[in-house]
């Protein structure tokens, strides 16, 4: 009885493996990966700031979906369905956990160094809703901050200069260049603060 | 008021130069009000926008699927000897039956891949399903023929602290039930058996502690008869 039912997992598995190895399985995975590696390869570069590492993320996901049985979506008949841009948010959704279990491993110091997070975001948005609200940040900054409060904060974020440096740069006192990078922060949190 | 300012300033110097602090300091420093943390969360914010910004850069797609092709084949090269090593007790199971279905040679040269595999510090998933009812009605499952490495830890004495100096643990025909709360726990993570006869199958599973939760959750979904996954840190047995 174990060995006839062992005997029809073997064919079992064997019939699994054929499938995954078909052409269609294989057409499948390229449509998926040029339908959505340019948004995938987008949020894993803003949520771990290195292109490398992003790149490897999303190319990861990608080798495990080609290992894998689980994503293809099959019909009755058992031919691959093409997905929906809404059935492929699930691409997004492993970027966005494996870009934070990358985080998650990595040191105290090289974390704040990069600005990432420092402890586990509890209360995860919709991707969607978490790049439209970097935008957001983006546009207040823009038409909200008067300089030179956006230059010191345009020069922290964006080119990463130090406050030393920033106040060489704009001619500033050291001290007076973290008054006002502190108060754009804080003027940035109290208008999203939910 | 002055107070917070004072710490926000104290923040902002440190991310200057966090290498000046040690990992105490800086979680001090970060943590040390509800002001300060939400200060550090929003610059966390601050800067993902900047990298909104600048990431919004052209993306070579053919350039990305042909790099994923390269990287494929080895890949699937790898696991398609996983695949041979868990088929591999399969396969002796089989031939119990019907003897002529695996040539004793093949598997022969297979187990002593895996050997080569495991002495040159590479840790893979391999073999040995065998149904709890099985183990206790016919005597325990042949183990493939590798070197006995040093570090295989009787079951009993199985130690989870491998922070120090993680070295790859091996699980020599261990429930799943058993092994995989201990996995778990090093990644902090839970685990939950959906299926209440998975709880019995054993496995031979070299675990390396090195790796991520998601290459182990992968590593194990090598296993035929597994479907693993993970959310939230939350594994969870099919």
């Amino acid at each position: 009885m174990l060995d006839k039912r062992i005997l029809e997992n073997c064919d079992l598995a064997n019939d699994d493996q054929a499938r995954l190895k078909s052409a269609e399985r294989e057409q499948f995975i390229e449509q998926l990966f040029r339908r959505n590696y340019s948004e995938m390869i987008h949020l894993a570069r803003v949520l771990l700031g290195d292109d490398g590492e992003a790149e490897d993320v999303v190319q990861d996901i990608f080798l495990r979906i080609t290992d894998s049985d689980i994503p293809p979506k099959r019909s009755t008949s058992g031919r691959l369905l093409p997905t929906g841009r809404k059935n492929d948010s699930y691409l997004l959704i492993a970027v966005r956990n494996a870009c934070l279990n990358k985080i998650r491993q990595m040191q105290l110091h090289e974390r704040v160094k990069n600005l990432l997070p420092i402890e586990d975001e509890m209360d995860l948005q919709p991707i969607d809703r978490q790049l439209e609200q970097l935008e957001e940040i983006s546009a207040f900054v823009d038409e909200h901050l008067e300089e030179p409060h956006r230059s010191i904060f345009h020069l922290r974020f964006d080119e990463d200069l130090t406050i030393a440096e920033i106040a060489r740069r704009l001619g500033l006192n050291p001290n007076t260049a973290y008054k006002y990078l502190a108060q754009s922060i804080q003027k940035i949190s109290n208008h999203f603060k939910h | 008021m002055e107070t917070t300012r004072e710490n926000i300033r104290q923040l902002l110097e440190m991310l200057d130069n966090p290498e000046a602090y040690t990992e105490q300091e800086i979680q001090d420093i970060i943590n040390r009000d509800e002001d300060t943390r939400e200060t550090y969360r929003m610059m966390v914010e601050a800067k993902r926008s900047s990298r909104q910004r600048q990431a919004d850069k052209p993306v070579d797609v053919d350039a990305a699927w042909k790099k994923f092709n390269q990287n494929k084949q080895p890949k699937q090269h790898s696991y398609n000897w996983m695949k041979i090593a868990a088929s591999l007790t399969f396969g002796r199971a089989c031939s119990r039956s019907e003897e002529q279905m695996q040539a004793s040679l093949s598997s022969r040269l297979v187990a002593s891949f895996i050997g080569i595999l495991l002495v040159s510090g590479i840790a893979f998933a391999a073999i040995q399903i065998v149904r709890y009812a099985q183990q206790n009605t016919s005597k325990p499952e042949e183990v493939i023929n590798t070197p006995k490495p040093t570090n295989v830890i009787p079951t009993d004495t199985l130690t989870t602290d491998t922070i120090a100096a993680p070295q790859p643990i091996i699980y020599d025909n261990i429930p799943l039930e058993k092994m995989l709360p201990e996995i778990a726990a090093h990644y902090d993570a839970k685990v939950t058996f959906v299926n209440d006869e998975a709880r019995q199958l054993r496995f031979r599973f070299v675990w390396n502690p090195q790796k991520g939760i998601e290459q182990v959750i992968s590593d194990l979904n090598q296993f035929e008869r597994l479907t693993v996954t993970l959310k939230d840190n939350q594994i969870t047995l099919e």
